[in-house]
């Protein structure tokens, strides 16, 4: 029977999590599957992201039921009751159709036993073979059986079989016989040889002996058949295309009539090869070109069979697909252009981007010290080359990549910071593309403070130095050649579609763009060509971490309504959340099971000591010892001996202890008791040491001290049940009735519950109905027409226009809002709050704006084209400025929109008259993503670009009303003077004053006034207040898909607390014993989630226990330990210290 | 009236006019990324940039490209074509700078290399060495004892065989090939 599930997420990478997150805390069963055999995608190999230069994946975990999910590294490993992980799996079919989809996976074996393994890694130490590790980007190397992340949890190693040289060293050195090459079932491996070539035969008859396998031979294709028809103990049919008596197309069919699924091999000559590729597309499982030669054949049928009897396929059905297969970067080696020799790519000083970060990295070749590879030598200078890969027709990358400014910044401040200062970094670029909130910031301050060098200049190629460096040359603004020496340059690789989305799309039946990324929709960037697969991440265009998260919240937002429109999980009966007896009153009752299954802690220490010393130990009613813990006997074992001696505290010593979480659960439910009073631990690591006396004592002690601590730790633990319940109002507040919050209002509405939209302008649309035309050539004004529409006749959304939100208080879940409109104030219960305020253009009254009549904003001149107010026919000549008063000191962000509302004017004026001279000057050109296109589009069409410094802005004079404009062009380094018709300004956008609603919603905004999320990267819609959410240009610049990708991200977030009837207090918080508290408010500024506030009334610091996520970081600060966090009281947690520096009697 | 007005610039578009209108096609989409320039191997020979040549293109500033020898100078390499990432095609532009500047009395006598080179191969099926350089001096035409002065370096290439006296070559085996070409060059 085929497992069901809301939504299968492809890839398992930072957008697939984030998809698969959302769907599962909002309830929805998810099977996240990945090829790659560790989850993560390329953020596993990434240390740091800016803008803190940290990691924070974390802050992705969910906030609410975080009992669902274990509250571990996201790197490490993602654990969610809903979410099921299946890695080394690729799509290998979908049928069906949206609500419907039967899809089967191709799960390739890892061959190594996870549920035996326990990553001693003798296997990897024998191993003779050595290739590239792709998790260090090929400057380490790895054997053929290997962990493919160091720190995933449960982390088990993984043959590679395509490198495996089949000596069988790690099957014979493993210690727990995990490895599993099938050398029991090779007689019963049947193999039929249906071909005419003696020489064929013969070659099978000398060679296989060893191999062991029965082999079959005919020469006639009916044989053949019939053979198959007899018996069905084959197992692999080699298919000749010389056959006789039956067409090889025709056996091919009956084969699979008679055996489905059973594997068939072709074998042709070259001549043939065309009619057995045809095979291969019935089905046949691959083609051999003979003739065929023992070294190679042998060695292919082993590892053939090996993934024939180890190999799986996995039927799901799903009601959605969101694809978030994520890109690749571009490779200078395999360039078929020769990217080589241009970039000198095999010399060793010349890294890649993720190359880079892995040599950055403490877990990279080097430990995180900055040598080139090659000489180990210090480096003391870097270049950073932009643009590898991308905006380059000729590599088929007419398009920006969008990620690789920031990226290349990012590594340029952690060069510095890990050099302290000493590594000199430059950075060569064309437009540096900081068109993200905050992006212009942080290149500032890497250019001001940090001494990162910024030259706009592209060098042209690199040659290899004496020195063991590279020499570069590159044109300074003077217009010489400038010879540079680096000691190493990172190239900064573009994005590519990641490989097999051909396939993906041909199964799924989406459209592809010119570049081979999905094609998605306008206004709804997630949807793609085919309906109910979603494209989540950068699966339809390069997005950075930021951009990813929120397009694969839209992603799993469109997934979500398609599981309730289809109802997809209506038969499927949620379990209801178990009782457990409270046993805070009882004294505890420790059981201690001990794993003995696997002989390494045999060989190690002495077992039945160990736990005669744990018995010893305070709390401890019974240490039993268990064989295979991890398998159902074992577990049998442990269920019987919690049934005997009645414990109300379980410990487990174990491997593995992240595998145990869900057996935990399941445990509880069975026994009665809180999973939060059971542990596993590992007591295996220890025991890889080595094999000396010392090594034994000091394993049996760190075993003893492990156990020891976490008894004592189970003797605090306190999962009192939560008293504070919140009922659910299932409603939510929309502020703003612009495109991102009418989007989010019908993604509400749409899953049943109620809206309410206030609108403090009369007409709902917002600034997008200023709009009217895109650079695709679509009617926004139509779009949102239609939209406005629709949620004016939703019968769930209610509209208020003329309105605004004047108080609010409660908690996530119940807030209660007074609304003041023009029919008088009125209250309103909501569960969630989404606030889609908006932006509006800078007012700007310089360069004779709204003096002249010549001088219009990019916005007044589409309308004035549009409406056909202007006759482009009749205009001389147009100039157009850019950044006007944007990025600057007092401004320093990028407003993302002009420079797409330029080259859009730029295109339209074009049309209508092809000759009319327009110059634009500009700073930097941000068009990321495939917007590229557009700009190459309007430079063709003859638009004259003049860059201009922050330092020298054009000036503007008027002669007889009309503009002249003088700017220094930096390429004739002469000064040039542009009369025109009409000079058009990009204002930029300038956030809604919102100072009111920070004040009624308790939330806060950042420099430029946009509103501040609590964490740019990963929670990109949410405010630290829980319950509160932010869409659209209010949170910072945006393009109306990006909007529409918020206002569905925020909304996904917002159902989450929708979805849920009543909201439960989390086990672990914080709380106060007031009689300790001397009211310092240390507590109050150490708390990240703005959970404490002082109640002064009362003259007590007063927690909210719903947004306390319980970090601790309060009981740290507390002088006085008047704060405590539930289950880490300061007793239990010395006591813990105590058992971990206890010498063993 | 608008335009873009610079101090050494002047409108001669009734004679270049179409074929300028042609060349700024050819470069427009170029973004002054200055990859030709640094890949250009005579690059430090000429007197503007080939990046700024493109501006000036752009700009259409004429007299300023024709006081140039810059596009004289580029020896066709296609370099900065291979390299170009808008998959511009500069060392053609280039050419049609030579074209364009041959209608020049300047640039008749710039040019004269090349004429000279083209007349010698297609009488002769190959480079004839001497008659080459007596075409092209005879087309210079500015200094007539320029040519002596190159007469000890001639008489030590004679010497060595690296320059061959008049006769030989293969005759005008060329001529039907040069037709095509004249052929191709007169169609619109």
């Amino acid at each position: 029977m085929r497992k069901q599930y809301g939504a299968l997420v492809v890839g398992a990478g930072i957008g697939g999590i984030r998809a698969a997150l959302d769907l599962a805390v909002t309830g929805h069963k998810v099977a996240l599957i990945d090829r790659r055999p560790s989850h993560g995608g390329i953020l596993s190999q990434l240390d740091h992201q800016f803008p803190t230069d940290h990691c924070g994946m974390c802050r992705m975990l969910p906030l609410m039921s975080r009992d669902s999910s274990s509250q571990y590294c996201l790197r490490k490993g993602l654990f969610h009751d809903n979410i099921d992980l299946i890695l080394s799996a690729e799509v290998g079919a979908v049928e069906g159709e949206p609500g419907k989809f039967l899809v089967s996976l191709n799960r390739s074996s890892p061959l190594v036993d996870p549920t035996k393994c326990v990553s001693c890694g003798i296997c990897s130490t024998v191993c003779p073979v050595r290739v590239d590790s792709e998790f260090n980007a090929g400057l380490t190397k790895r054997a053929a059986i290997y962990l493919p992340v160091p720190h995933a949890i449960p982390n088990h190693y993984v043959l590679d079989l395509d490198n495996c040289q089949r000596c069988w060293k790690c099957h014979e050195a493993c210690p727990t016989g995990a490895i599993d090459f099938k050398f029991e079932e090779r007689k019963d491996f049947h193999i039929l040889v249906a071909d005419k070539d003696p020489e064929v035969r013969a070659m099978m008859e000398k060679h296989l002996g060893e191999s062991n396998f029965p082999l079959h031979f005919t020469e006639n294709g009916a044989e053949a058949v019939d053979l198959l028809a007899e018996s069905d103990r084959f197992r692999l049919v080699l298919l000749g295309l010389d056959v006789d008596g039956m067409d090889p197309e025709r056996v091919l069919t009956r084969c699979h009539e008679l055996h489905p699924g059973l594997p068939v091999v072709i074998l042709t000559d070259e001549a043939r090869r065309e009619q057995a590729e045809e095979l291969v597309a019935q089905g046949a499982r691959e083609l051999l070109v003979k003739p065929l030669r023992s070294g190679r054949f042998a060695p292919w049928l082993d590892k053939l069979y090996m993934r024939i009897m180890s190999d799986t396929t996995v039927e799901l059905e799903v009601g959605a697909i969101v694809l978030a297969g994520g890109f690749e970067c571009y490779s200078p080696a395999s360039d078929p252009a020769g990217g080589n020799d241009v970039w000198c790519y095999d010399h060793p000083a010349v890294l890649t981007a993720v190359e880079f970060e892995r040599l950055l990295s403490g877990t990279g070749p080097t430990g995180g010290k900055l040598l080139r590879p090659g000489d180990g030598k210090p480096v003391r200078s870097i270049a950073w080359l932009q643009c590898v890969g991308s905006r380059d027709v000729k590599k088929n990358a007419d398009f920006c990549s969008g990620i690789c400014c920031m990226f290349s910044i990012k590594e340029a401040m952690l060069a510095r910071k890990a050099t302290g200062g000493e590594a000199e970094t430059s950075i060569f670029y064309m437009d540096m593309r900081t068109a993200g909130k905050e992006y212009q910031r942080y290149r500032n301050h890497a250019e001001q403070d940090a001494g990162v060098r910024f030259v706009r200049s592209r060098p042209h190629s690199l040659f290899p130095d004496d020195g063991g460096g590279i020499r570069l040359e590159y044109l300074d603004d003077e217009g010489r050649l400038v010879p540079e020496t680096f000691d190493m340059v990172v190239l900064a690789v573009g994005a590519r579609p990641p490989k097999g989305t051909d396939r993906l799309a041909e199964m799924t039946g989406l459209t592809l763009n010119d570049w081979g990324f999905a094609q998605t929709r306008q206004y709804s960037p997630e949807r793609t060509g085919s309906v109910g697969v979603f494209a989540a991440g950068s699966f339809g265009e390069p997005r950075d971490i930021s951009e990813s998260v929120i397009q694969a919240g839209a992603a799993a937002q469109a997934a979500s309504r398609i599981i309730k429109a289809y109802d997809v999980l209506a038969g499927i009966a949620t379990e209801p959340e178990p009782e457990y007896p409270d046993v805070s009153r009882e004294p505890p009752r420790t059981l201690v099971a001990i794993c003995a299954s696997c002989p390494t802690l045999k060989q190690t220490v002495d077992i039945e000591g160990l736990a005669a010393r744990l018995a010893r130990v305070h709390s401890v009613c019974k240490v039993a010892t268990v064989g295979s813990a991890c398998t159902p006997q074992g577990w049998a074992d442990i269920e019987a001996a919690a049934g005997e001696f009645k414990p109300n505290r379980i410990l487990i010593g174990a491997c593995m202890p992240y595998a145990y979480i869900p057996r935990l659960k399941e445990l509880g439910r069975t026994i009665g008791l809180n999973p939060a009073l059971m542990d596993v631990v590992d007591i295996y690591t220890a025991t890889f040491g080595g094999k000396g006396e010392d090594d034994g004592k000091a394993a049996d002690k760190e075993i003893h001290a492990t156990l020891a601590t976490a008894v004592a730790r189970l003797q605090g633990a306190d999962p009192t049940p939560p008293p504070v319940m919140v009922d659910v109002a299932r409603s939510a507040l929309v502020v703003g009735g612009g495109l991102g919050g009418l989007t989010a209002a019908m993604a509400i509405a749409d899953h049943g519950y109620g809206v309410c939209l206030v609108e403090s302008e009369e007409q709902l649309g917002g600034s997008a109905m200023r709009l009217h035309t895109q650079l695709d050539g679509s009617d926004p004004r139509k779009y949102m027409e239609e939209l406005i529409a629709q949620v004016r006749k939703h019968p769930n959304i209610k509209v208020f226009t003329d309105s605004r939100a004047v108080l609010s208080r409660g908690i996530a879940g119940r807030f209660r809002t007074a609304i003041a409109s023009p029919d008088g104030v009125f209250p309103l219960e909501h569960g969630v709050t989404i606030l889609a305020t908006g932006a509006h253009e800078a007012k700007v009254y310089e360069s004779g704006l709204c003096v002249h009549g010549s001088v219009m904003t990019h916005l007044g001149l589409e309308e004035k084209i549009a409406t056909g107010q202007l006759d482009a026919g009749a205009l001389s000549g147009v100039a157009m400025i850019q950044c006007w008063r944007r990025r600057s000191e007092d401004r320093a962000y990028c407003s993302k929109v002009c420079c797409p509302e330029m080259v859009k004017n730029v295109l339209a004026l074009k049309e209508r008259n092809p000759d009319l001279p327009i110059h634009v000057f500009y700073r930097d050109i941000m068009m990321p993503g495939f917007l590229e296109h557009y700009y190459t589009k309007a430079r063709k069409a003859g638009a004259v670009f003049i860059r201009y410094d922050k330092e020298n802005p054009p000036k503007v004079a008027f002669e007889d009303g009309k503009p002249v404009i003088t700017a220094r062009d930096p390429i004739l380094r002469e000064d040039v003077v542009v009369r025109a018709d009409i000079l058009s300004l990009s204002s930029g956008l300038e956030p809604n004053d919102v100072e009111d609603l920070q004040e009624v919603f308790g939330v806060e905004v950042n420099a430029d006034g946009f509103y501040r999320e609590a964490d740019f990267k990963w929670r990109p819609v949410d405010f630290l207040k829980q319950g509160v959410f932010a869409c659209g240009t209010g949170l910072g610049p945006r393009r109306m898909g990006e909007t529409v990708a918020s206002a569905k991200a925020a909304a996904q977030r917002a159902l989450r607390i929708l979805n849920a009837e009543t909201i439960a207090r989390e086990t672990v918080v914080a709380t106060v014993r007031h009689s300790l508290c001397s009211l310092c408010q240390a507590c109050v500024a150490a708390c990240p989630y703005g959970a404490r506030v002082v109640d002064l009334e009362h003259g007590r610091i007063k927690v909210d226990e719903i947004l306390c996520q319980g970090c601790g970081a309060c009981a740290a600060v507390c002088p006085n330990s008047a704060t405590v966090l539930k289950g880490f009281h300061d007793g239990p947690m010395m006591s813990v210290i105590d058992a971990a520096l206890e010498e063993p009697a | 009236m608008s335009e873009a007005v610079r101090p050494t610039w002047s409108p001669k578009e009734d004679e270049y006019g179409p074929v300028l209108a042609r060349l700024k096609e050819e470069v427009a989409a170029c973004m002054q990324c200055g990859t030709c320039t640094a890949s250009c191997p005579n690059g430090f020979a000429m007197d503007i940039t080939p990046r700024t040549m493109w501006r000036m293109i752009q700009f259409g500033m004429v007299d300023a490209i024709f006081d140039s020898h810059t596009y004289w100078m580029c020896s066709s390499c296609y370099t900065c074509t291979l390299r170009c990432p808008r998959g511009l095609k500069l060392t053609s532009a280039m050419a049609s700078l030579k074209r364009l500047a041959m209608l020049t009395r300047e640039g008749r006598r710039e040019g004269a290399f090349y004429r000279a080179f083209m007349d010698n191969v297609e009488s002769h099926g190959r480079v004839q060495e001497m008659g080459m350089m007596s075409g092209y001096f005879l087309k210079r035409m500015d200094n007539p004892a320029l040519p002596l002065r190159y007469l000890p370096l001639g008489l030590r290439l004679l010497g060595k065989g690296k320059v061959h006296l008049p006769g030989g070559g293969q005759g005008r085996i060329l001529g039907p090939m040069f037709a095509k070409a004249r052929e191709m060059e007169a169609m619109p």
